[in-house]
């Protein structure tokens, strides 16, 4: 739900750094893991089900340590119950597990996503089964959820989603809408503040420059999307940082089945420091505020992951077949053979 | 005692006074009451190791466990038992995260009439996700009870197909076959054709079994560069009681280099 093809169109630069910075950038192209040594990321919005191991491999390499799987739309509606309860079930089964195996900490949030809210029969079933869902280990909230063509049936479920998190004491991840985003931003906060949520409680995503400044004024969490064409360059990222500093602001990779880029965390955190951003706005951006915000579910405890993972009594005997019958964990990719 | 009150002993020797006082409150709710009890489980009790040893079923062990699992399986016992506790408990199945399915194939062995959950317990054994298989194929009296040839024969097959210790496995030399000893000794053949092998323990399992091919293999065995071989193969050829294996109870790699 996180790209739409028909609007692909460059990131309009609506700040650009000095020259020199814009220079330096074009060189370190590839080689941003040089000014990203020591640093440890959080990425709060990734759809790992949709990359591959290869993906995991690079954000292992990369320094990201945990991730949030938020709930969202497969790229074309599910038809029947069982496919979401297969898809939330695989969110906390078997893609928590996959990245078990590449040593990243895996949460998710779940929800019914802002598109399949339109079908009412089957949003009326999936309501049904969410808070089973909702109370399981390492579910850190109740997302992603929000507004895609601003519909009634959108609104239904966006308010009784926020019910449930409230219930629940769980935090919210909103989803902003592509089109009309500035009104459907507020449209969102809004009714999170008719529900009676307190605005920590909620993180605003995929915000832009002329969303961010109301979503922090009224004390929501600003999330941004580093995704190339529809949402946001880093190279404006970094200038959003430099103009509103880093407290309540995170940024996500959003990587789906997209264009996208999973490694947009580690590559903005090298342009920040590259451009001179101190190193606790760069920690709070990329770690620290999607740590403390989604912490307040009670389901992230930092010690499970900081050390990297501590590897359950249980998965010792290095069972697993996602490396199957004794492989190697890591293959050198520039080796001609294969064994 | 019952099996359910022998697990409550070792949990409330193991809770805090509220997370007891929250068990049994949940306790008396209804079957979809008690399923979302076991679903809250991590939410309110600690994960504590489980230190002694509980002598509550044969072949039933909880080393290595933690109290969640147990304090889940205690859950289970009680859903079982009520009039709409299957359905409930395949749904609880249908919707596991990876530490639920844990304890629902630990809790197997049991529950009310085991024998309704084979469909469950060869599907764990059909797992890519390691605690999961591990939950039905190690100090679990589940398969060894409960499978058919095939599905045991299955079992230790992907135990060793994924370099598990199937000395972990319940009833392992009780259950040997004929058939399995012919599937490992061709499994055997895949392995050293690419230049890999099997854990020396494999061979117990044909050591009652021996065919001409299989006398063949043990020669070769004898001539091994790997000490443990050698020593798997002398084990065979003295015909030593299964006590000797136990030198070789262990996870070997199984590339030659």
């Amino acid at each position: 739900m996180c790209q739409n093809p028909n609007e692909a169109k460059l990131n309009p630069s609506h700040f650009e750094g000095s020259n020199e910075e814009h220079q330096t950038a074009q060189e370190v192209e590839g080689g941003f893991a040089a000014y990203t040594q020591g640093m440890k990321f959080f990425d709060p919005h990734v759809h790992m089900t949709s990359r591959t191991t290869d993906d995991y491999q690079a954000l292992a390499d990369a320094g990201v340590v945990a991730i949030i799987e938020p709930a969202f739309w497969l790229g074309q509606p599910r038809t029947g119950l069982a496919s979401f309860k297969d898809y939330f079930a695989s969110l906390v089964g078997w893609e928590r597990f996959r990245s078990s195996q590449f040593g990243i900490k895996h949460y998710c949030t779940i929800g019914l996503n802002s598109r399949e809210a339109n079908n009412e029969a089957l949003a009326e079933e999936v309501m049904d089964i969410l808070p089973l869902f909702l109370q399981k280990e390492g579910v850190v909230g109740v997302g992603e959820i929000g507004f895609d063509d601003q519909t009634a049936a959108e609104e239904k479920y966006y308010r009784a989603q926020l019910e449930l998190a409230k219930e629940m004491g769980l935090p919210v991840q909103v989803h902003t809408p592509h089109r009309d985003k500035k009104k459907g931003t507020e449209r969102s906060m809004a009714i999170a503040l008719e529900h009676g949520l307190a605005p920590h409680m909620v993180v605003i995503d995929h915000n832009n420059e002329e969303t961010v400044k109301s979503v922090l004024d009224q004390g929501f969490y600003a999330a941004f999307t580093i995704y190339p064409f529809t949402k946001m360059g880093n190279e404006r990222m970094v200038e959003i940082v430099k103009q509103y500093g880093s407290e309540r602001i995170m940024v996500n990779s959003a990587a789906d089945w997209g264009i996208s880029d999973p490694l947009a965390i580690p590559k903005t955190a090298a342009l920040m420091k590259i451009k001179g951003i101190s190193a606790v706005d760069i920690q709070n951006v990329t770690y620290q505020n999607a740590l403390d915000s989604f912490a307040q579910s009670g389901q992230i405890n930092e010690k499970d992951f900081i050390h990297g993972l501590e590897i359950d009594q249980s998965l010792k005997f290095n069972g697993n077949t996602v490396l199957r019958g004794g492989q190697a964990p890591r293959v050198d990719k520039n080796s001609i053979f294969i064994r | 005692m019952n099996t359910a009150d022998l697990i409550f002993q070792s949990i409330a020797a193991l809770t805090s006074p509220a997370e007891k006082a929250w068990i049994e409150e949940k306790l008396h709710a209804d079957a979809k009451g008690i399923s979302l009890a076991f679903v809250m489980v991590p939410r309110i009790i600690a994960k504590h190791s489980i230190e002694n040893e509980l002598s509550i079923i044969t072949g039933w062990n909880w080393k290595n466990a933690t109290l969640d699992q147990l304090v889940r399986v205690y859950f289970l016992l009680h859903l079982a038992e009520k009039e709409d506790g299957k359905s409930r408990i395949e749904t609880l199945f249908d919707t596991a995260e990876m530490n639920e399915l844990v304890a629902l194939y630990r809790a197997l062995p049991a529950l009310k009439t085991p024998e309704i959950w084979l469909h469950r317990a060869t599907d764990a054994v059909r797992s890519n996700m390691g605690p999961v298989f591990d939950a039905i194929a190690f100090g679990n009296p589940y398969p060894h009870t409960y499978f058919s040839e095939l599905a045991w024969n299955q079992l230790v097959l992907k135990c060793i197909f994924n370099d598990k210790p199937i000395h972990l496995i319940e009833g392992l030399d009780e259950r040997a076959n004929q058939a399995l000893a012919d599937t490992l000794a061709d499994f055997a053949h895949e392995r050293w054709a690419a230049g890999r092998r099997v854990p020396s323990q494999v061979w117990r399992l044909i050591r009652n079994f021996q065919t001409e091919s299989i006398e063949q293999d043990v020669a070769k065995l004898s001539k091994s560069e790997d000490a443990n071989d050698r020593k798997a193969a002398e084990l065979i050829l003295n015909n030593s009681p299964l006590e000797a294996w136990k030198a070789l109870e262990q996870v070997e790699p199984i590339y030659t280099a």
